[in-house]
């Protein structure tokens, strides 16, 4: 039997906590609600309207404890998580944050590993910060696979008062190998651009084409289109900077969808996990920019030579 | 909202082109010639003696497929070759002017880069030649485009830019002086990030009497990058540094965002106002 472990104040927790009925959610969610308010911290419940209602009822009210809804504030992955991000890295006074709740998985596989990958990558984006989570997964209502992913992606398992440490947890960037994160590749199809860029000048030109075969082809509002332009260019200069002579751009428009792939034969990007973290002073934030304005960004570096970051936005 | 593809940037008036590299510099001219031509312009290009070939206007035209023999076979473009100042000189403008009119042409249009006027001038009589031009273009139909290489270092390029009255062009982007401030229209990316660095540098570099704020109108302004961001940042950092402030109005909703993601909005002496 796993040690008790418990969660100390101050520093970066991430615990799941699997339940088949409403008391053990009372019950776990009561004890870090409780703690967290004992910190001094302030404290998030979240979820779908009927459990926060439900949590509201039983745990009450306090200055320092709000309720929320995963419809106002778990809108995508990235933006959740990136909104974490800001909340505690321009907080002016130092800020211990306690977040309990459900993530709102979606009704298809590639929801589920879509935030899949955002409770990894919370590991990767939260961790300097004085952040508490408490994820709370409904064994009646979610898939086994699911479930499965939700032990790889915390770094602990919970019951709220007792809490140990969890055999399946993966680094997040080692997550992103594990099938239950789902990484997307680009589509089959023919490329609806396909383009070389030998430097900074070609960088225009290039903007043009990804936004002329979105308009073109694509159905996604106007807003998300320059969104995702600009993550493409930041990649791309990115690319022209760290990563060689030339720099492939081939991109596909579908109707509900956008892809990007930039390719460089550089000497790769060797953490997958480079732009997520807060930018220091004068420090570099063309990926972390480009992270925040595209729905997601993957980034592989190829066996041989080069490196290659997939961007999509829906 | 803008239509795909840019708007178009104005090629007239006292311009400076400031230029990273010599294809942003033929990319440059080859316009500003192509707008002339199309305006029925009579014009005059000044290079070095020794000019050499790849550099020369008339391959720099052809390689972007104008026919630069048919053009000077017509007149309407002249080459002239500076061997010394005469081509500086405001007599000699005045006659070219003169004749021009005379034979119809509606407007003329001048353009060197300044390594030619170095070669047969100094510095401080270039000066003075392009506060001549600079009158010129204000008072008659008459464009010039003077070219600067960017590396020349940023106390030159600040005293050319007080030079241009209608400011610099750069390949995609343009910032023109505003009574209180000056205005960056087109695209600023990667490229051209260093050209609006040194534009806002040197319209930023006088203290503001009155002690209102440098405003950098960024309403036609469709595209900047994060490198275009820190230059709004660097650009105007001696004047924040001495205490003056600066408003960034009229941003575009994509420009907006970026800048209130990277947090420009919230450093001390930056306000953003009136963006959608």
């Amino acid at each position: 039997v796993s040690p008790h472990r418990p969660i100390a104040t101050g520093s970066y927790s991430h615990d799941l906590l699997v339940h088949d009925g409403d008391h053990d959610l009372v019950e776990g969610t009561r004890a870090f609600v409780d703690q967290g308010l004992a910190s001094g911290g302030h404290v998030l419940v979240h979820s779908a309207p009927e459990r926060v209602a439900m949590l509201r009822t039983v745990l009450g009210t306090h200055p320092r404890l709000e309720y929320g809804l995963d419809s106002d504030l778990y809108l995508t992955p990235m933006s959740t998580l990136f909104a974490y991000q800001r909340k505690l890295a321009e907080s002016r006074e130092p800020m211990e944050l306690w977040a309990t709740g459900t993530v709102p998985l979606g009704e298809n596989p590639a929801g589920h590993a879509a935030w899949a990958r955002y409770e990894s990558a919370v590991n990767e984006v939260l961790s300097p910060y004085a952040f508490h989570g408490l994820c709370t997964y409904d064994l009646r209502a979610l898939p086994p696979e699911t479930i499965a992913a939700a032990r790889a992606t915390h770094p602990f398992v919970s019951t709220g008062a007792h809490r140990t440490a969890s055999p399946e947890y993966q680094q997040p960037a080692a997550f992103l190998s594990n099938p239950a994160a789902g990484v997307p590749g680009p589509p089959d199809s023919p490329p609806t651009v396909s383009t070389t860029l030998h430097s900074h000048q070609d960088l225009r030109s290039a903007r043009h084409l990804v936004a002329q075969s979105a308009v073109a082809s694509s159905a996604v509002a106007r807003h998300r289109i320059d969104a995702f332009v600009q993550a493409v260019n930041e990649t791309l200069v990115n690319a022209l900077q760290h990563g060689g002579a030339t720099v492939q751009l081939k991109a596909w428009a579908e109707t509900s969808r956008l892809t990007c792939l930039v390719a460089d034969n550089g000497p790769g990007i060797a953490d997958p996990m480079t732009g997520y973290a807060y930018p220091v002073p004068a420090g570099p934030r063309g990926l972390w920019v480009a992270r925040q304005l595209c729905e997601d960004l993957f980034i592989s570096n190829e066996r041989r030579a080069g490196c290659s970051v997939l961007l999509t936005t829906a | 909202m803008q239509p795909v593809g840019g708007r178009s940037l104005s090629w007239d008036g006292h311009l400076v082109l400031v230029h990273d590299s010599e294809s942003q510099r033929r990319a440059g001219v080859s316009a500003w010639v192509r707008r002339g031509l199309d305006l029925g312009a009579k014009i005059v290009y000044i290079e070095p003696r020794d000019v050499a070939t790849e550099r020369s206007l008339v391959r720099v035209l052809q390689d972007d497929g104008v026919d630069a023999d048919e053009v000077l076979e017509r007149g309407q473009l002249e080459v002239f070759r500076a061997g010394d100042d005469r081509f500086y000189r405001e007599t000699w403008f005045t006659k070219v002017l003169e004749d021009a009119l005379a034979e119809g042409y509606p407007t003329v249009r001048w353009s060197a880069e300044a390594d030619t006027a170095w070669s047969v001038m100094s510095p401080e009589v270039h000066a003075s030649v392009e506060a001549m031009t600079d009158l010129m273009c204000r008072s008659q139909p008459v464009s010039v485009l003077c070219q600067y290489s960017s590396h020349l270092g940023e106390a030159t390029l600040k005293t050319v830019c007080a030079l241009h009255g209608d400011g610099l062009r750069g390949a995609l982007v343009q910032t023109t002086p505003l009574p209180d401030g000056c205005a960056v229209a087109g695209e600023v990316d990667r490229s051209d990030a260093r050209m609006l660095h040194l534009a806002l540098a040197a319209a930023s570099a006088e203290p503001r009497e009155d002690g209102s704020a440098f405003v950098v109108d960024l309403g036609a302004l469709d595209f900047l990058d994060v490198a275009g961001a820190r230059a709004l940042v660097t650009g105007t950092e001696t004047h924040r540094a001495r205490g003056g402030t600066v408003c960034l109005r009229s941003a575009q909703p994509n420009v907006a965002h970026l800048l209130r993601l990277l947090g420009v909005d919230r450093l001390d002496g930056f306000s953003l106002e009136g963006s959608s």
